[in-house]
C-alpha cells in the first residue's frame, strides 16, 4: 500500500514521483510525470485532484498515452477498428484476434474536457452544422477532421437501432464526410411475451430469444467484417478466449466496485474509479495491460480496506451516481461536498457484468450486447439501478445530464420517479457540459444540498 | 370498432384494418406548456405533443409507438407509466440492407398483431388484407396525383386525413381540381409536421411560393410505395412490409443514402427551386442533415427551426420565408 491515501494536486503528484522513484517503484514503459501530459494540451489536469497511489498513477498514464499505443499498434502492422456508440461489445470480439486493436472515437467526447475546450473540436463539430443542441460525442467529428488525437482508424464499425439519436446522427454525418461505417442493428430490448422462448441475460434481464438470435446474426457480419480487416479467421476457440480475458477485467473491475462503494471509509476517489470502469470498454487500447493495471489498482484497494484507511470522511453521504460527466472534475467536485460514490450505472453496465462462458461465444456476445442499458427501456434502466440501491444501500441518486443527449430528455422522468417509488431516497438532477466553471457554484450548490439532505436524514 | 392510434409513417394502416380495427395516424397539436408531461426541456415538441395528445386522448383503444427516434422510443416508458390505454413499441430497425432486418420488420409487424388481436382484433385472413391493401392503394395514388392542382395546406390536410381516416369516397374525385397554383416552385424537407405548423405552408404560398413536393413526413415523403398488384394478391404481407420498410425514406435510416436519392428524383422532377427545410428543437436526426443537404444540393435552403409553439416565433417563420422568397 502507499502512504496514507489522499487526494492531491498535479504539482503534488510530482513531488509524489520523485519519491516513489527514490523507493524504487517500478513504472511502465508508459510511465512518468503526469504533468508531462500538459505538453499535449491537457490543461484540465491542472485543475483535477487525483489519488496519490502508485497505482492511481499508471491508471492516469496508462489512460493518457492511448494515442501513443494506437499510433504504435498501426507501426507495429496492427489493423486499427474504430468501433462506435455499442460500448463494450465489439471490442471484446476485436480483441480476440491476434493482429486487431479496437477503440471508440466516442471517446473524444472528453477531449474538450481534459483539454479545455482549446483543441477546437467542437467548433469544427459546429462548422459541420452539429452544434451544441448535441450531445458532446460531436467533439468525434472535430477529431476525425483534425486527425490530431486518434489515428484514422482502418474500418469504422457502428451500432444503430436502439442508441441515441445523437450519435446516430453524428456517425452518419461522419459517414457523408467520407469515413464508411459498416452499420450494425442492435434492437430495443423487450420484454418476452408470455408463451414466447426466453433468455436471461448477463445482468439479470431476460429478453426473447429471437431477439438473441437476431443480434447473434449481426454480430456475425461484424465477425466477417473484422476478418477481412484482419485476414485472419476468428473461430470459436479464439473467441471464447477472448471472453475469458475481458471477464478477467470484468472480474478485477467487480471486486474494486464492490470494496470502493462498500468500505465504511472509500478507498478509491471517484475519478480514478470512473477512468477505471471506462478501461472495461475497449480496455484502453491493451488489454493484456488493463488487466495489469487494475490488478495494481485492486491491490491497493484491498490494502486500504485492510489497513482500515480511506480518502474521505466516514460521514460522506453515500450516492448513487447516473450516466458519465463529460466534465471530470466533476467527480471531484462531488467529494469535495462530502458526497462519495456508491454505486454507478455510467451507460455501461454490459460492459461489466460477467459474460457466459457457458455458452457459445457469439451467442454469448449476443446477449452481452443486449443487456447494453441503452438498448432496453428507462424503466429497466431504473430496476437494475434499484437492484443495486438495494445492494449497497446508497443514501441517494444523482442523475447527470448529459447536454443535448436524446435520452436525457425523457429517462431521468421515469428513473427518478420510480427510485422514488421503491426507496424513500432524495434523487436530484445536474446538467453537466464539458466544462463547468461557469457554473460551477451551481453545481456545487445543488450537490451541497444532496449531500446535506442525505446527512439531515440519517438523524430522522 | 376501437381506434388505434399510431403517428409513425412505418406503421401500416392497412395491417391495423385487417384485423378489424380502426386505424388512426394522429398529427399532435403542440403541447400546452402546461401540459400533463410536465417538464419537458431537452424534449421534442413533436415527442411532447404526441405525449400529451395519447395521454388526454379519451377515445383511444390501443397506440403503437415505433424505435425510429430514441425520443420516441422513450416516450414509450413514460406512456406505459401515465395513460391507461395499451401501448405497443414496435422495433422499426434502422438499417435496412440485409435480408435480417426486413424479416425484423416483418417479424415485428406479426407481434403487433398479436397485440391487435389482444385488444380484440381478429387474426387477418390474407383476401381481406389484400382488399384493404387495394382500398388504400388506390386512395394513396389519388391522393399523389392530386398534389400538383391542390394548394399545400389542402393537399398536407387531405394526407392527414387519409391517415386519420382510411380511405374514403372523398380521396377517389381528388383529381378533379384543375386549380394550378402559380409562384416559385417549392419543397419543403423534414421530419413531421404538427397541426399548428401546416401555417408554414400558408405562409410559403402567400409570400409567392408554390409547394410542389412536401417531403415531411407528415407530407408525401411517409406515404409508402405503391404496392405491387401482383405480388401484393400473392404474399399480401410481404408486399405491405416492403411498401413501408422498403418505401419510405429518412433520415433515420442508416445509412441514409436512400433519402438523397429519393429527394434527387423529385426535386428534379418537379424543378423545385428552393427549399425550406423544417425542423423541431432537439430533433437531431434532422438537425444533423441541415448542413449536409446544404453542402449536397445546389438548391438555396432556408432553415426553419421551430419549437412549435408561440406567434412570435410564427412572425419570425414568416419573415424569414420572406426574404427568402425575395431572393429567389
Amino acid at each position: 500500500m502507499s502512504d496514507k491515501p489522499r487526494r492531491i494536486t498535479l504539482e503534488e503528484w510530482d513531488l509524489r514521483y520523485e519519491q516513489l522513484q527514490r523507493a524504487g517503484v517500478r513504472q511502465p514503459d508508459y510511465g512518468g510525470l503526469l504533468s508531462r501530459h500538459l505538453e499535449d494540451g491537457d490543461q484540465r489536469l491542472l485543475k483535477l485532484r487525483y489519488d496519490n497511489s502508485a497505482a492511481a498513477l499508471r491508471l492516469w498514464n496508462f489512460l493518457l498515452t492511448e494515442e501513443d499505443r494506437l499510433h504504435d499498434a498501426r507501426a507495429g502492422g496492427k489493423k486499427l477498428i474504430g468501433t462506435m456508440k455499442d460500448l463494450g461489445t465489439v471490442p471484446v470480439m476485436a480483441y480476440s484476434f491476434d493482429n486487431v486493436v479496437a477503440f471508440y472515437p466516442d471517446g473524444a467526447w472528453w477531449i474538450p474536457c481534459v483539454m479545455e475546450l482549446s483543441a477546437g473540436l467542437l467548433s469544427i463539430a459546429d462548422s459541420l452544422g452539429i452544434d451544441e443542441s448535441f450531445c458532446p460525442v460531436r467533439a468525434m467529428l472535430g477529431a476525425f477532421i483534425t486527425g490530431a488525437h486518434f489515428p484514422v482508424p482502418d474500418r469504422l464499425i457502428c451500432s444503430v437501432g436502439a442508441t441515441c439519436d445523437d450519435f446516430s446522427a453524428i456517425a452518419q454525418r461522419l459517414s457523408s464526410l467520407g469515413h464508411p461505417i459498416l452499420w450494425w442493428e442492435i434492437p430495443h430490448r423487450r420484454k418476452p411475451d408470455s408463451n414466447e422462448a426466453a433468455v436471461n441475460l448477463p445482468g439479470g434481464f431476460p429478453a426473447p430469444k429471437c431477439q438473441v438470435e437476431f443480434v447473434k446474426s449481426e454480430l456475425t457480419r461484424v465477425k466477417t467484417a473484422l476478418e477481412e480487416s484482419a485476414s485472419e479467421q476468428l473461430d470459436e476457440k479464439k473467441l471464447s478466449a477472448g471472453i475469458k480475458e475481458a471477464n478477467q477485467v470484468r472480474r478485477y473491475l467487480a471486486e474494486l466496485r464492490h470494496l470502493a462503494f462498500t468500505a465504511e471509509l472509500c478507498p478509491l476517489p471517484a475519478l480514478e474509479m470512473l477512468i477505471a470502469e471506462m478501461l472495461a470498454i475497449h480496455f484502453c487500447s491493451d488489454r493484456r495491460e488493463t488487466i495489469g493495471v487494475l490488478k495494481e489498482l485492486l491491490g491497493e484497494v484491498q490494502a486500504r480496506v485492510q489497513a482500515g484507511v480511506g480518502i474521505l470522511d466516514a460521514d460522506a453521504a453515500k450516492i448513487f451516481w447516473v450516466n458519465p460527466v463529460a466534465d471530470l472534475q466533476v467527480m471531484n467536485l462531488l467529494e469535495d461536498c462530502g458526497g462519495r460514490i456508491c454505486g454507478t450505472e455510467y451507460l455501461f453496465t454490459h460492459a461489466l457484468d460477467a459474460i457466459p462462458q457457458d455458452l457459445p461465444p457469439l451467442e454469448a456476445l449476443a446477449r452481452m450486447a443486449l443487456a447494453d442499458p441503452m438498448v432496453g427501456s428507462s424503466t429497466d434502466r431504473a430496476e437494475r439501478i434499484c437492484a443495486d440501491i438495494r445492494k449497497l444501500g446508497s443514501e441517494a441518486v444523482l442523475i447527470s445530464r448529459i447536454p443535448g443527449a436524446s435520452h436525457c430528455a425523457l429517462e431521468g422522468e421515469v428513473i427518478s420517479e420510480i427510485v422514488q417509488e421503491k426507496f424513500d431516497i432524495p434523487v436530484l438532477e445536474i446538467e453537466v457540459p464539458p466544462v463547468t466553471d461557469s457554473m460551477r457554484p451551481t453545481v456545487r450548490t445543488r450537490l451541497e444540498a444532496l449531500v446535506e439532505t442525505v446527512k439531515a436524514r440519517r438523524k430522522r | 370498432m376501437k381506434t388505434i392510434i399510431y403517428t409513425c409513417p412505418y406503421v401500416p394502416a392497412e395491417w391495423i384494418a385487417a384485423h378489424g380495427l380502426q386505424p388512426s395516424r394522429i398529427i399532435p397539436d403542440a403541447a400546452e406548456a402546461e401540459g400533463p408531461l410536465g417538464r419537458a426541456e431537452g424534449v421534442c415538441p413533436y415527442v411532447q405533443g404526441f405525449i400529451n395528445e395519447v395521454i388526454t386522448d379519451k377515445q383511444a383503444g390501443g397506440v403503437v409507438i415505433t424505435t425510429v427516434c430514441d425520443q420516441m422510443r422513450r416516450a414509450f416508458d413514460i406512456l406505459v407509466r401515465r395513460s391507461d390505454v395499451p401501448v405497443f413499441l414496435m422495433n422499426v430497425p434502422n438499417t435496412w440492407q440485409n435480408v435480417g432486418v426486413q424479416k425484423l420488420y416483418i417479424d415485428e409487424l406479426k407481434r403487433l398483431g398479436r397485440f391487435l388481436i389482444g385488444l380484440g382484433g381478429k387474426p387477418p385472413l390474407d383476401d381481406t388484407l389484400t382488399e384493404i391493401m387495394l382500398g388504400y392503394d388506390t386512395a394513396r395514388t389519388s391522393i399523389l396525383a392530386a398534389g400538383g392542382y391542390l394548394p399545400a395546406r389542402e393537399y398536407a390536410e387531405t394526407i392527414a386525413a387519409f391517415g386519420r381516416d382510411g380511405p374514403g369516397e372523398e380521396f377517389t374525385d381528388i383529381t378533379k381540381h384543375e386549380l394550378r397554383i402559380e409562384g416559385v416552385p417549392l419543397a419543403i424537407v423534414g421530419g413531421p409536421l404538427m397541426r399548428q405548423d401546416f401555417d408554414v405552408l400558408d405562409i410559403a404560398e402567400q409570400a409567392g411560393g408554390r409547394i410542389v413536393l412536401n417531403a415531411t413526413e407528415t407530407g408525401e415523403r411517409g406515404m409508402c410505395a405503391p404496392f405491387d398488384r401482383r405480388l401484393l394478391r400473392d404474399e399480401p404481407l410481404m408486399e405491405l412490409a416492403s411498401a413501408y420498410f422498403g418505401g419510405i425514406q429518412d433520415a433515420s435510416r442508416r445509412p441514409n443514402s436512400g433519402l438523397y436519392k429519393w429527394l434527387k428524383s423529385k426535386l428534379v422532377g418537379r424543378g423545385v427551386r428552393g427549399i425550406i427545410f423544417h425542423r423541431y428543437l432537439w430533433c437531431d436526426m434532422w438537425h444533423a442533415e441541415l448542413r449536409r443537404l446544404k453542402d449536397w444540393t445546389d438548391l438555396p435552403v432556408l432553415d426553419i427551426d421551430t419549437t412549435g409553439d408561440n406567434e412570435t416565433r410564427r412572425h419570425r417563420t414568416a419573415n424569414r420565408i420572406h426574404a427568402f422568397l425575395e431572393t429567389l
